[in-house]
Formats: C-alpha cells, sequence, structure tokens
C-alpha cells in the first residue's frame, strides 16, 4: 500500500548548518508519527520541508503518492499540498476571532459556504472550544489558545497535520491534559500526523511510532 | 539637608526647558493671543463662503495628498518589503529622496514641466498646473515616501509565522490581502493621517501653484496685508484640525511610535508574483516623482548665461543656509536625544509624550513661525534674539526637536536595558552609563537624524519666511522671493543647487542605513 507521505533521501543545508541530513521514512494512512530529538537536530526544518514552506536541497518527498518536493525544487506550493499545520507558538491571526481564523482556512480551501456552519461547529466542538467562537487570540487563555489552532487546523480536514511541539509552551500539568486528549483526539480521527517533540512523554503518548533525530539524522526508526 | 539633584535631574530639566521653550511656549503663546481675541473667533467660526472655500480647499488637498499618497506608497512598501530584486537598496534611495527635496522645489519643476507642455500646439497645462487638483498630485508625489517606508518597516516586523500558518491554506496573494496587509494596516493608516496633516500644513505647493488654502491664506494676512489679529485668529481652525488629526494617528500607532522590534527572521515572499510589475511601477515613480522634475530643472537651468552671474549676489545666502542648517541639526540633536532618551525608558505618560510629540510635529510651519514672532518679538532680550539669525535655529528647534525626539527614542530601545542595568550593578553612575553604554550603541541612529534634520532644516521654507530679521536670508527663501521677479533659468539654477545638497545628504543617509542593516 502506498504510503501517505514518504521522505526519500531529504537533505536541507541553512547557511553553512546542515539542518537535514539524507532523511528517508514512510508515514502509513491514519499513523500518528512522533520525532524526537534536542533542540537544533532538525525536527522543525524536517516538518518545514513536508509543509512546504522549505524546499530540500536534495531528496524527494511525496504526499498519497504524488511528488510534491524534488531535485531542489518545490512541485506542488504548501496550499495544495492539502496538509495542516500547528505551529509551536501557534500562529493564530491577533485580527481574527477563531471563528473568522476557521473561516479563512475554509474560504482559501474554497469549501461550499453551505457546509461552513457545520464544518465550523465541528471542529470547534471537536476541541471544546465551542462557545469561545468570537473571542480574539489576546482573549484566550493558553491552553485555549492551543484548542484554537488545533481547531484552525482541523477545519480543513487535511489528510497529514504536522504539529511543531505545540505544547512547549504550557506548563506541566495543563500540557499532560491537552496531551491525552490529542492522543484521543488522534485516535478517535484516525487523521495522519507528524508530531515534533523533544519530550519523551508526549512522543509516548501521542504517537504509534517514535522516530529519534540527531544533528539532522534520523538515528533509530 | 536637601540632596543636591542628580545628574540625570539635571540633564532631565535642561532638555525639558529647552524643549519647552522652543516648542511648546509658541504655540501656547498663540493660543492665549487668540483667547485675547473672543470677537475675532466667533467671526471666524462663522463660516462664510469665502472661509468655506478655504476650509474646503485645505480639507480637499490634505484628503487628496493623503489617499495619492497611500496609493502610491502601500504597493511600494510592500515591494520592497516582501519582493527580493537586484539593486533593491539603491531604488529604495531613488524612491525615498522625493521626501527629502524641499516641496516648492517639485512643484517649482512641475509648473515648469506644465508651461512647456503643449498638445498640438496648444498650451494645455500652464493653466491647470494651477490649480487644486494639480497641488494634491504634486503633494502626493511628494510625500508618498512617508507612506512607502512606513509599510516596508510594518511588514518587516510581521511575524513571518503568522503568514505562514496562511500558506499552509492559502496562495500567497490571498495570505498578503488578509493576514499581511490588515496587520499593519493601522501603521499605512497613521502614515495617511501624517501625510494629511503635513499636506494641510504645507505653504510652499499651494503658495506656488496659487491654491488659496489656511496656510497661504495665514502667510498673505501675515505678510502682505501685515494684519498680525487676522494671521492669529486663521491658524485656529489649522491648528485644531492639525491637533486632532495627529492626535488619532498617536492613539492608532499606539506604542509603536517607538517601538524597536528587530526584524523576524522568516519573512515569506507573498509578492513575487508582482515582481516585474513592482519593479516597473518603482521605475515609473521614480521618473516621474524624481528625474522629470530634475531634469525640467536642468533644461531651465542649462539657459542660464553663466553660473557665476547667478550666484552672485546669493553666496551669502547659500552659506547661511549650511551653517544654520549645521547648526541648527546639532541643537535639535543634542535636545532630543535627551528627550528620547527619557521617552523611550518611561513607563508612564509615554504614550502621552508621543501625542505632543506628533502634535507639535503637526503645527504648520506658518502657524508655528507666528507664533514664534508673538514670543520673541518683544522689547529687551527677547527682542534681540528676533532681529538676529538665532531665529532661523529657534525655528528648526520648534519644528524638529519633536519628530527627532521620536526617532531617538526608537533608536535607544534598541540598546537593551539589562546593558544599562549591567553597567549600573558594575557601579557607573548614570551619566557614565549612558556616555559610555548607551551613546556609543546609538551613534548611527544619531547621524542618522542629524542628516534627517539638517536636509529638512536647509529646505525649510513656512518658519524662515516669517521670522528672518531684515536682510537675512536663507536659500529657500532666495529662491521663493526669486520666482516672481527672476529669470526661470536662474531660479532653476538655485532650486538645483539646494537639490544637490539635499541629495548628497539623501545619499549619506543611505549609506548609513546600510551601515545599520550590517550592524
Amino acid at each position: 500500500m502506498t504510503p501517505l507521505l514518504s521522505l526519500t533521501h531529504v537533505a536541507k543545508r541553512l547557511g553553512s548548518h546542515q539542518a537535514v541530513d539524507d532523511v528517508s521514512f514512510d508515514v502509513a494512512n491514519g499513523e500518528a508519527v512522533a520525532i524526537l530529538g534536542p533542540s537544533g537536530s532538525g525536527k522543525t526544518t524536517l516538518l518545514r520541508l513536508i509543509a512546504g514552506l522549505d524546499t530540500p536541497d536534495r531528496g524527494e518527498i511525496s504526499i498519497d503518492g504524488v511528488r510534491v518536493a524534488a531535485d531542489g525544487r518545490s512541485i506542488v506550493p504548501p496550499y495544495e499540498r492539502r496538509i495542516g499545520f500547528v505551529f509551536q507558538d501557534l500562529a493564530l491571526w491577533p485580527h481574527m476571532t477563531v471563528q473568522q481564523q476557521l473561516e479563512f482556512v475554509l474560504g482559501s480551501l474554497k469549501v461550499a459556504r453551505s457546509v461552513w456552519r457545520a464544518r465550523i461547529n465541528d471542529a470547534l466542538t471537536l476541541v471544546r472550544i465551542e462557545h469561545l467562537a468570537s473571542r480574539y487570540p489576546h482573549q484566550l487563555s493558553g491552553g485555549e489558545q492551543q484548542r484554537a489552532a488545533l481547531a484552525r487546523t482541523l477545519a480543513g480536514q487535511p489528510r497529514l497535520i504536522l504539529l511543531d511541539e505545540p505544547l512547549a509552551s504550557l506548563d506541566s500539568e495543563l500540557r499532560a491534559h491537552l496531551r491525552q486528549e490529542l492522543a484521543s483526539l488522534q485516535r478517535s480521527l484516525a487523521v495522519t500526523s507528524v508530531y515534533v517533540t523533544h519530550d519523551r512523554d508526549d512522543a509516548a503518548v501521542i504517537a504509534d511510532r517514535v522516530l529519534s533525530m540527531r544533528a539532522g539524522t534520523l538515528v533509530t526508526i | 539637608m536637601g540632596r543636591w539633584p542628580s545628574s540625570r535631574t539635571w540633564v532631565l530639566g535642561i532638555a525639558v526647558l529647552s524643549f519647552v521653550v522652543c516648542c511648546v511656549l509658541p504655540v501656547a503663546s498663540l493660543f492665549l493671543e487668540i483667547l485675547h481675541r473672543p470677537a475675532a473667533i466667533t467671526s471666524e467660526l462663522l463660516l462664510d463662503a469665502r472661509r468655506r472655500g478655504l476650509l474646503s480647499n485645505t480639507v480637499v488637498l490634505g484628503l487628496g495628498a493623503a489617499l495619492g499618497a497611500s496609493l502610491i506608497g502601500i504597493p511600494l512598501g510592500v515591494l520592497l518589503g516582501r519582493v527580493a530584486f537586484p539593486a533593491k537598496g539603491l531604488i529604495r534611495i531613488a524612491l525615498a529622496a522625493p521626501a527629502f527635496i524641499p516641496p516648492y522645489v517639485m512643484a517649482l519643476a512641475w509648473v515648469y514641466l506644465a508651461n512647456g507642455f503643449t498638445l498640438m500646439n496648444r498650451d494645455v497645462a500652464s493653466g491647470w498646473i494651477h490649480s487644486l487638483p494639480a497641488a494634491v498630485i504634486v503633494l502626493a508625489l511628494v510625500f508618498y515616501p512617508l507612506s512607502m517606508l512606513a509599510t516596508e518597516v510594518a511588514i518587516r516586523r510581521v511575524d513571518g509565522r503568522l503568514e505562514e500558518a496562511g500558506l499552509t491554506v492559502a496562495r500567497p496573494g490571498q495570505v498578503l490581502l488578509r493576514i499581511t496587509l490588515p496587520l499593519v494596516a493601522p501603521v499605512t493608516l497613521a502614515a495617511a493621517l501624517l501625510i494629511f496633516v503635513m499636506a494641510i500644513s504645507e505653504f510652499g505647493v499651494p503658495g506656488l501653484l496659487r491654491v488659496r488654502v489656511y496656510t497661504t491664506e495665514v502667510f498673505t494676512a501675515f505678510a502682505a496685508l501685515y494684519d498680525v489679529a487676522r494671521a492669529v485668529v486663521l491658524t485656529l481652525p489649522l491648528l485644531a484640525l492639525c491637533a486632532i488629526v495627529a492626535a488619532a494617528a498617536a492613539a492608532l500607532l499606539g506604542d509603536r511610535v517607538v517601538a524597536s522590534r528587530r526584524t523576524i527572521s522568516i519573512q515569506p515572499r507573498l509578492a513575487e508574483r508582482w515582481r516585474t510589475p513592482g519593479i516597473l511601477f518603482a521605475l515609473l515613480i521614480i521618473a516621474g516623482a524624481l528625474v522629470a522634475p530634475l531634469l525640467v530643472l536642468g533644461e531651465q537651468a542649462a539657459g542660464a548665461d553663466s553660473l557665476a552671474a547667478v550666484l552672485a549676489g546669493s553666496t551669502s545666502a547659500i552659506a547661511n543656509s549650511l551653517v544654520l542648517a549645521a547648526v541648527g541639526a546639532t541643537l535639535v540633536v543634542a535636545v532630543a536625544i535627551w528627550l528620547g532618551y527619557f521617552r523611550a525608558r518611561t513607563s508612564h505618560g509615554g504614550h502621552a509624550a508621543d501625542i505632543i510629540f506628533l502634535v507639535l510635529f503637526a503645527i504648520p510651519s506658518t502657524v508655528l513661525g507666528v507664533g514664534l514672532i508673538g514670543l520673541w518679538n518683544k522689547p529687551g532680550l527677547p527682542g534681540a534674539v528676533y532681529d538676529s539669525s538665532s531665529m532661523f535655529v529657534i525655528g528648526y528647534l520648534a519644528r524638529f526637536v519633536p519628530v527627532a525626539a521620536l526617532i531617538l527614542a526608537a533608536s535607544t530601545r534598541y540598546v537593551p536595558l539589562a546593558h544599562e542595568e549591567a553597567a549600573a550593578v558594575g557601579g557607573a553612575h548614570w551619566m557614565r552609563t549612558v556616555s559610555r553604554i548607551v551613546l556609543p550603541q546609538m551613534r548611527l541612529g544619531i547621524a542618522a537624524v542629524w542628516l534627517v534634520v539638517f536636509v529638512l532644516a536647509f529646505g525649510e521654507l513656512g518658519v524662515s519666511i516669517l521670522v528672518a530679521p531684515p536682510g537675512e536670508a536663507t536659500l529657500p527663501i532666495r529662491i521663493y522671493t526669486m520666482i516672481a521677479n527672476t529669470p526661470p533659468s536662474h531660479v532653476a539654477v538655485f532650486a538645483l543647487l539646494q537639490t544637490a545638497i539635499v541629495l548628497i545628504g539623501v545619499a549619506a543617509l543611505g549609506i548609513l542605513a546600510s551601515s545599520l542593516r550590517i550592524r
């Protein structure tokens, strides 16, 4: 069966630093993979390459059997890859309410307006913030912002979700709580995901499979 | 036993006193003068047809210039902030240059251009150039760099991750329109408001293009009709309009007036698709706003018999301008450094200080000139000062200290407070800390402000023409008074000379800006 995500000998240099070096791995449909590694090991760069925000210098990236980047060039732009990205600092747009953020995603993906309400309600209900739809990011707590970022990603119904240490800025209690929620959400939706973290507990709870990364290379699979 | 005030108190006291005397008192004395004329105020507030026309011309001039400048400046700001292309630094300098060339020089060039423009042997533009729409276009071409630079700076400060979050679902154009531009909207709107204020404060362009607005009316009442009372009362609507709009701009900007967050490293290129049309647009604007006026002035100047003969008799005005602008820039920086420092390091009343600085900067030059005359034209020591060329320098201080203080406050914020705290913990007293730790880190910013003020002072006309003592003149006054009774070729020589000196300053600023970026 074709893996949903496939990376073959992917490499990326940032200035004089080899951020990602000859990385290859596959992610099956519905699988949750965690990439575990210390700061500066190239985890975030790897996610950016998969999302199309950066282009690999070498190697090939395929999604659902379609090459999206190869031979040092981007073939499919990020907005056509149908990928959801939860950023480390969440990147919630400060001038939009939670609902407007979801509407922007649906509008950009050209989803029919008739289903917007249902899609927005579903996404907000899934992360249990349906009562916060009219709030701006600065009116939300850390945990609520976290859920809003997740809802924004889920609203687009991506085929692959990339999560870049989304729990990093939270206190340990909230982090443990949200970790469990994320894991159960992942299992109930059976969505394919790549979760980047430096926290072993996060990786163990959320992922079906854990990859370890050091100095730009995968050390164990 | 009372404690001797610290060096910090002394410096703050002297800076604030200088600011109050040079910038606040002229406006305050004008207010007092106006309050002494209740009957005149009543008659001025009852807008008859003539006054309605004056007000409408003034507002249309401001709105038109702000709209035109924003329509040109915002796309250029996006181009400079988000598109990579060769020789960007050079193009930025060329695009910014019109803001530094005195507006009346630009207006003069456009008058010459219009006078020489014929269509099928018919003069079609020489009448049109002396109209409100022409004044709007000239001012839009003079002020668009403010909108451009404000947009570029704001767009560089947008967190690239917010745009990347959009890029995962939307095309770059959509991200630019729905995420980036709304985030910079307060800054672009504030820039438009400031352009509105500067346009309605402008005296040289409407004066030269014979458009009746409040600034020209104030000048006529004072200098031509010698009706001081009317000149004073005429300043009231202009003063109120400028103060309200400048305060609105300051409120919109909030702490961004002196914010100095360093550029965020992730900067997605959202406007690459518009690279070629954008560069063509930039070149078109450079051609229209800079090259064409200079070529026209050059063509006119070429008609002069001998350069030496033209310049004879005006060398003292040229030397006067250079010396006064240099002294003025030095004193403005000397006062503004401390005001900027205290503004940057204060946690209370900082926003109120920003509003005061912006409102004072927005006071029209002819209004300020009338205020300065009211304050200094008195017997005794003030009268002795009033009769000397010191009045030019006082005028430069009144006009440029507020804006210099705002820029230097932003520059101060680049120096982390922790650097000062580390010096203080190490035993250094305040003056030593500032002079050895803070000012050296601000040296390029200080040099840039000095150059900006020098260039602005060198082209200053509105205040200078009102406060000039008998027999004393600066180059701008010389040019303005020559226009009516001297061959165009002679006027063009002076205008080109003025522009050349200004452009040397702009080039130096460009080099300084590159050094700042390298740091």
